[in-house]
């Protein structure tokens, strides 16, 4: 699997002439019971790119991420945060990654405020910092008035961006993002459109999962389709739909739904 | 509708027995307990036979009101309450309360408990029998609306706690439920000590059970006794006032189904704070000197936890619990079992212990929200750090003034460092217990907004091997500083210096080595503590 040297164990058979990717993950493996939520992944995912992680819902894909930053241990496999083993490394791996999961609770007794300087404080940072970028996160998405309000009054829009800010505090080099656009109103949406885009532009890399293609069309330069547990199609944007929309391309991979039943029933005359 | 609630109740629970195959063994281990105790029923039913009628009336109401209590008081305090369904879960379905009642109704009995009572009741009824054919009818009659009136009054009793610990005035609401449980217990309390257990047995217990016999809670055993006698409009008032009980607490049930079903959760009403405390306490972890120096990170996982612990329902409702054992062992063991006044010297102990032995699963009362701990780095130790000195903070106050108070009360000064001595040393071992067991053994708690008193379906089992291994850890380990302290008590009061270096050294190097060895398994096992919590 990995191949351990002197220092952070790093990714083996990495050319020195190639950039090393972001994020590598190397058949990474996860079964529950008698399902193969994801089935020896292999996948790069280079730096400085807006990738797109998209699939039909099961497919695997917060399986794969919650691998490939550290919430689910892997059957086998493992994943690699710039050329560093997340698995045997992770104080350094960790590091580098800014993580926002989709679905999980938030420490909803704290403030929008707290959760931010409380992410902060957990990352080692110093006060005078965690203060500063707090506050600019907080008005960067539109939470500034919302920022003395408990999380546990929060719509679930307000929960993803505080989760986001979280995730921003201590600027990670790689910012892996599950759903961050679900919930969110097209005003705070187009901001954090402009955040990640600038992120990535000044060499940040994102990984971003959606069901929306148009979304993913808009914003991303790479793009991984996962179905069955496994990478269907991976490259850029353009070399993954082939000339068509990737909406089409997408239910081409994954098949339509099978079972077209024409609910009468459902007609209002 | 009646047999889809049944359906869902049913498909829910064998799903989670065929999930989780092991539990079916604690179910068939309580099914037998229950079984083992039906012959020493029968026992107990015919040797009360022999008794005079209103003996009998008086033993059989005293058996109601024990149980009520254990019916109103574990759902709350020990297992929680089966959600499987709760009826928040059918708020989006749009049903009426009017509709899903009858199954709610009908699942509530259809349990193992409820079966056992109604045999357990049915053979007591036996204890009738010279009363001819109608009073054993009404027996029977009196037994069926008494497990009724239990099954009940342990729903109102779980969902109006839960409602209330739910809603915004949740630490005032569990003061008074604190408040009116001492108010309740305290004159109890008082008679016992005052008076002595046969003085009130004589006195008080046989006028006290008579009253209770009147009171919906006793009608159902004492109405037998009436029809024994002839007096039929006594039968029949009491039957009456059994089934108006019956009715009540089945109304009250419905009226938080109600409820339930149009207050959606999670919905407050925009709490605000003006200071950022969180980071308010990075600049407190400056601050050198009084305690040992924590990193910024285990100082705001301190400060997060003590914000839990005083706002959450979940904590809040563990914080009460704590304080039940000592009460009761001090207010009603002590004084009915006529132990000396050195036994009260136990209560601070017990306190130390169930708050240290009670969070066996403290990891998991983060629910999924301990991914953002997870994904900060290896921070393991800052964390188990954090949390256990956010209990350390309102724990060890708690214990000491316990122990101040009963030293003040019993008058013996010169063993208070022994129990000083001891309750440290119990809170430092069960601590440093629990920290490993809530990162080695975690499982599922209520998540964050969820019915503090709420459980999944089994969950008596759930924990079974933390709670195992978490208690014999303790056991193992306790007497190390219990000793002392029992000597110190029991043989020569010189031994109260030992049991005061005993625990002052060995509960804060359990503490320590606990959070150290809790922390780096926390490290370890990070990937996998999510997966094992929700």
């Amino acid at each position: 699997m990995s191949q351990e040297s002197a220092g952070a164990p790093l990714l083996p058979g990495a050319n020195p002439e190639v950039a090393v990717p972001a994020i590598a993950l190397r058949k990474l493996t996860k079964r529950f019971g008698a399902t193969l939520a994801v089935d020896a992944i292999d996948l790069d995912i280079p730096a400085g790119s807006f990738y797109g992680v998209v699939g039909p819902n099961g497919a695997g894909k917060t399986t794969s991420l919650s691998m490939a930053t550290g919430l689910m241990t892997p059957d086998s496999g493992t994943a690699y945060i710039h050329g560093v083993n997340l698995w045997t490394a992770p104080d350094e791996a960790k590091r580098m990654l800014g993580v926002l999961p989709d679905g999980l609770h938030s420490f909803d007794r704290l403030t929008g405020a707290e959760l931010i300087s409380y992410a902060g404080l957990l990352r080692g940072m110093d006060r005078g910092t965690v203060l500063e970028r707090r506050d600019d996160l907080l008005a960067a998405l539109d939470l500034d008035s919302a920022g003395r309000t408990l999380v546990t009054d929060y719509s679930a829009g307000m929960t993803k961006k505080i989760s986001l800010a979280c995730a921003l505090v201590h600027a990670p080099r790689v910012l892996v993002l599950d759903e961050p656009f679900e919930a969110v109103d097209p005003v705070s949406a187009g901001a954090i459109r402009r955040i990640l885009t600038a992120f990535v532009q000044s060499g940040g890399t994102v990984v971003m999962s959606s069901h929306v293609m148009a979304l993913v069309e808009r914003l991303c330069d790479r793009v991984a389709v996962i179905g069955g547990g496994q990478i269907l199609a991976e490259g850029t944007l353009d070399e993954v739909r082939g000339g068509r929309e990737l909406e089409d391309r997408f239910v081409d991979l994954i098949g339509d739904v099978a079972d077209k039943r024409d609910l009468t029933w459902l007609r209002q005359s | 509708m009646v047999a889809s609630v049944l359906a869902v109740k049913f498909r829910t629970q064998r799903h989670v027995l065929e999930r989780e195959r092991w539990r079916i063994l604690i179910v068939i281990g309580g099914a037998l307990w229950m079984l083992v105790l039906l012959p020493w029923t029968f026992w107990g039913a015919s040797a009360l036979t022999g008794e005079s009628s209103e003996f009998r009336q008086d033993v059989l109401v005293g058996v109601v009101l024990l149980l009520t209590l254990g019916w109103v008081s574990v759902p709350i305090l020990i297992t929680g309450l089966d959600d499987t369904l709760d009826p928040g879960r059918f708020a989006s379905f749009g049903v009426s309360a009017r509709r899903i009642m009858a199954g709610l109704t009908v699942a509530a009995l259809l349990t193992i408990p409820v079966a056992f009572f109604v045999v357990f009741f049915l053979i007591l009824t036996s204890v009738w029998r010279d009363g001819g054919a109608g009073a054993v009818t009404v027996a029977i009659a009196g037994a069926l609306l008494t497990v009724l009136s239990l099954v009940f009054v342990a729903r109102v009793a779980a969902m109006w706690s839960t409602r209330v610990l739910a809603s915004r005035l949740a630490r005032g609401a569990a003061i008074a439920m604190i408040a009116v449980g001492l108010a309740l217990v305290a004159p109890l309390a008082w008679v016992l000590f005052s008076d002595g257990l046969d003085a009130v047995l004589e006195n008080y217990l046989v006028v006290f059970l008579d009253q209770a016999a009147v009171t919906p809670l006793g009608a159902g055993m004492s109405a037998p006794n009436a029809a024994a006698a002839g007096d039929w409009w006594g039968v029949a008032w009491r039957l009456g006032e059994q089934v108006l009980w019956v009715l009540v607490l089945w109304g009250a049930w419905r009226a938080n189904v109600t409820h339930a079903l149009v207050h959606p959760k999670f919905r407050g009403a925009g709490t605000r704070r003006r200071e950022d405390t969180i980071i308010a306490s990075a600049q407190r972890s400056r601050i050198r000197g009084v305690l040992p120096p924590m990193s910024v990170a285990a100082t705001a996982v301190r400060s997060r936890l003590l914000r839990y612990w005083f706002s959450d329902p979940r904590y809040l409702a563990n914080m009460m619990g704590v304080f039940v054992f000592p009460v009761v062992f001090i207010a009603l063991v002590m004084p009915v079992t006529g132990l000396d006044v050195r036994w009260s010297f136990a209560a601070p102990v017990l306190l130390a212990a169930s708050i240290g032995w009670g969070r066996h699963n403290d990891v998991a009362y983060d629910s999924s929200a301990l991914w953002l701990d997870v994904v900060s780095g290896r921070i393991g130790t800052d964390v188990l750090r954090g949390r256990m000195s956010a209990i350390v903070a309102w724990a060890l106050p708690a214990t000491l003034v316990a122990c101040a108070a009963i030293v003040m009360w019993s008058g013996l000064w010169h063993i208070a460092p022994a129990l000083v001595g001891a309750c440290v040393g119990v809170l430092g071992l069960t601590l440093g217990v629990a920290a490993v067991s809530s990162v080695l053994f975690p499982y599922r708690a209520p998540a964050p907004g969820e019915n503090p008193l709420g459980a999944e379906v089994g969950s008596v089992g759930a924990g079974l091997v933390a709670q195992l291994v978490s208690s014999t850890a303790t056991v193992v380990l306790l007497p190390l500083v219990i000793v002392p302290l029992v000597l110190a008590l029991a043989v020569d009061p010189r031994w109260a210096w030992l049991a005061c270096a005993a625990g002052f050294a060995m509960g804060p190097i359990a503490y320590i080595a606990g959070v150290r060895v809790a922390g780096r398994a926390y490290d370890s096992r990070a990937g996998r503590l999510l997966a094992a919590v929700t």
